[in-house]
């Protein structure tokens, strides 16, 4: 299917000043690495949550900006390169509120251990690891 | 002293790269087929090995990140899941060469049947990944695995025509018997080993690994440029050797017997011994350093945490995702299929790998937010840039001249 | 709303005319200071012309190297602009569509 024409706009101006740091999404957040405030590699941002704005409806003239609620990684890597998207339950969520940098990395604020993207990470620690003698010594 | 250990992940890398048990094969292929005239291919693909994993040494080292997360990062998800893919069964198939490899080494040592030796390999390689530290593993294995060197040594012994070595290499021809095809299959075949993206992989997280610093740039580089070039040093000559003994002769080569032949022709029972020693260890270290590199490029796509310098509790995924590898590649070898064979084709997925991974490399190495003022210089960047255009052609032609010459036969 | 429904899309005028695919959503960090870091705000998003696969961001920043990589993604991103959220109508799971009279902004972010 090919796509239709497009047109170009008819002016470009510079680009207004933010008041703060400004992120692009793509450029700086997503596929970057999240680590724990201990360093510890938490997951990858596979993807990132809005508050808003409603799907398909049409956004009232004064309407907010909507901002980021979450980063998201998990099985929305999969609908990320494939299509679809995980039922909002089951998205797993780290809330913006613990993110504390952002640079090469995404640096939390909080420990790995005690967020939700890390589970299967604990299960198999407890489950698999931690049964093979040498497990839990010190390299 | 600690200098000089100093320089052991960058001979261990090369190890991987030049001497595991699939090139120690096709080196002598090579030269008892070709003599010296695909050693241009060595040479070419060794520069190229110590550009790329110099700038992936200090993407590691002043940024702190190792080079899958990159590709992931630069390339996107889509793209760096296509060389996980490819990278992963790139990993696989040579970690059940290595370990089919030590098995065969320690068979050829004992006369103890090579199905024997195999899940004793199997747990020796498991156990060194479980719990012995990053540096005692690189130290010890690359260390020992210098001493392939007896090939250069009994090159000597061997008292070969100089003079028609060094023609058949600096004016290469297609020998008679041979087909064009084959020639150049054999060159891009060459030249995937040299560059095979598990090098950089192991090169730049073993950076993360010995917690390299920018204070640490100038042992980044020395390990490059005395490891790489040893490694292709010891490819060319297991080429030699075969090129003196074996093309003469009309030996054409199918087991490790024959490419041991020109050391033991040489220098004796003596030798000989060396040598096993030295194969076993070589491929011990090559296997470790694709399982590794397996555990690695999951491990960095995914963002799990990783590495040998963590315990085994807080890498979780990492060590379990290795183990799954070293199972599969086990039963793999059960199957019967012969470990050298399988390196074969791994070159087609090399031809995916290769500009999936160098691109990226390049690209960051530019990128003033990861490396602050220790970008690519200009004269990088050029060399850079035609080795891209090489490895593109080098893929492009991978897969068309393997069905052509029907791989190498 | 998660991005990837967002990224990748088409962007259409308020008459319907195809302008180009979203490459990116900019945010700034201006919003509620937070704990650590303040809330990040959607400042609008980035329209490219040929295609959305931009991840390289070299129409974005200054880099020129290395050369020919960073002048050729230029040349394939160029006209590329950003659009204001007061500016986007709707954004559905098909398209973005902006409201008339939108004004196009240059996409480069400052170093």
């Amino acid at each position: 299917m090919s796509k239709a024409k497009r047109i170009q706009p008819s002016e470009i101006r510079p680009a207004p000043r933010a008041a703060g740091k400004v992120l692009d999404a793509q450029l700086h957040l997503l596929d970057r690495q999240m680590l724990d405030v201990d360093g510890v590699p938490v997951s990858t941002v596979d993807d990132v949550e809005l508050s808003g704005p409603e799907p398909d409806e049409r956004i009232p003239e004064s309407a907010p900006a909507p901002h980021i609620t979450a980063l998201l990684t998990g099985p929305v890597l999969g609908t990320r390169i494939f299509g679809g998207r995980p039922p909002s339950s089951r998205l797993i969520r780290i809330p913006w509120r613990v993110v504390a940098g952002v640079d090469t990395v995404i640096t939390l604020g909080v420990r790995s251990d005690s967020l939700d993207a890390s589970w299967v990470e604990r299960w198999l620690r407890n489950h698999v690891i931690a049964r093979i003698p040498g497990g839990r010594h010190d390299p | 002293m600690k200098r000089l250990l100093g320089v052991a992940l960058g001979i261990l890398t090369a190890i991987g790269g030049f001497v595991d048990i699939g090139d120690l094969v096709t080196n002598a292929v090579v030269g008892s087929r070709f003599g010296m005239s695909l050693a241009w291919v060595v040479v070419i693909g060794v520069v190229g090995i110590c550009l790329f994993a110099n700038m992936s040494g200090r993407v590691a080292a002043v940024s702190g990140r190792a080079t899958f997360e990159v590709i992931r990062e630069r390339m996107g998800p889509r793209a760096g899941l296509a060389n996980l893919g490819a990278s992963f069964l790139i990993n696989l198939m040579t970690v059940t060469a290595e370990i089919g490899g030590i098995a065969l080494a320690l068979q050829l040592a004992s006369g103890v049947a090579y199905m024997l030796w195999v899940p004793f390999a199997l747990l020796a390689v498991w156990l060194v990944i479980w719990r012995v530290k990053f540096s005692i593993m690189e130290n010890v294995t690359g260390l020992v695995g210098l001493t392939l060197v007896v090939f250069a040594v009994a090159l000597f012994l061997l008292k070969p025509d100089w003079g028609s070595l060094a023609a058949q290499a600096l004016s290469p021809s297609v020998p008679g018997e041979e087909s064009t095809g084959t020639y150049w299959y054999y060159a891009i075949a060459l030249f995937g080993a040299a560059m095979t993206p598990y090098e950089v992989f192991f090169f730049s997280s073993g950076a993360v690994e010995e917690r390299w610093k920018v204070k640490d740039l100038v042992q980044s580089r020395i390990n490059v440029l005395l490891g790489f070039p040893l490694g292709g040093f010891l490819s060319l000559a297991i080429a030699a050797c075969a090129a003196v003994v074996l093309l003469p002769a009309g030996i054409s080569v199918t087991t490790l017997s024959q490419v041991v032949l020109p050391v033991a022709q040489a220098g004796g029972q003596l030798a000989l011994a060396v040598l096993i020693l030295g194969i076993v260890a070589a491929t011990f270290g090559a296997a470790l350093e694709t399982t590794l590199s397996s555990g690695y490029t999951l491990a960095q796509y995914f963002g799990w945490p990783w590495g040998k310098f963590r315990r085994p509790a807080a890498a979780s995924r990492f060590h379990v995702a290795m183990m799954v590898v070293l199972l599969a590649g086990v039963a793999v070898l059960a199957t019967g299929v012969d470990p050298i064979l399988v390196t074969e084709y791994s070159v087609v997925f090399s031809a995916i790998a290769l500009p999936l991974t160098y691109l990226p490399i390049l690209i960051v190495a530019n990128d003033p937010q990861y490396m602050g003022k220790h970008v690519n210089g200009r004269a990088v960047n050029v060399a850079g840039l035609v080795y891209l255009v090489i490895i593109l052609v080098a893929s492009i032609a991978a897969i068309p001249l393997m069905i052509a010459s029907g791989a190498g036969a | 709303m998660i991005l990837s429904d967002v990224l990748g899309s088409d962007v259409v005028d308020h008459h319907g005319q195809r302008l180009g695919e979203v490459s990116d959503v900019r945010f700034a960090l201006d919003a509620a200071p937070g704990q650590l870091l303040s809330g990040a705000r959607m400042v609008g998003i980035v329209v490219s012309p040929r295609t959305a696969s931009s991840f390289l961001g070299y129409e974005r920043l200054g880099l020129t190297q290395p050369w020919p990589v960073a002048q050729l993604l230029r040349w394939r991103h160029r006209g590329s602009f950003l659009v204001l959220w007061e500016d986007i109508e709707r954004m559905g799971s098909q398209e973005v569509a902006l409201r008339a009279g939108f004004t196009a902004y240059e996409s480069t972010l400052e170093s």
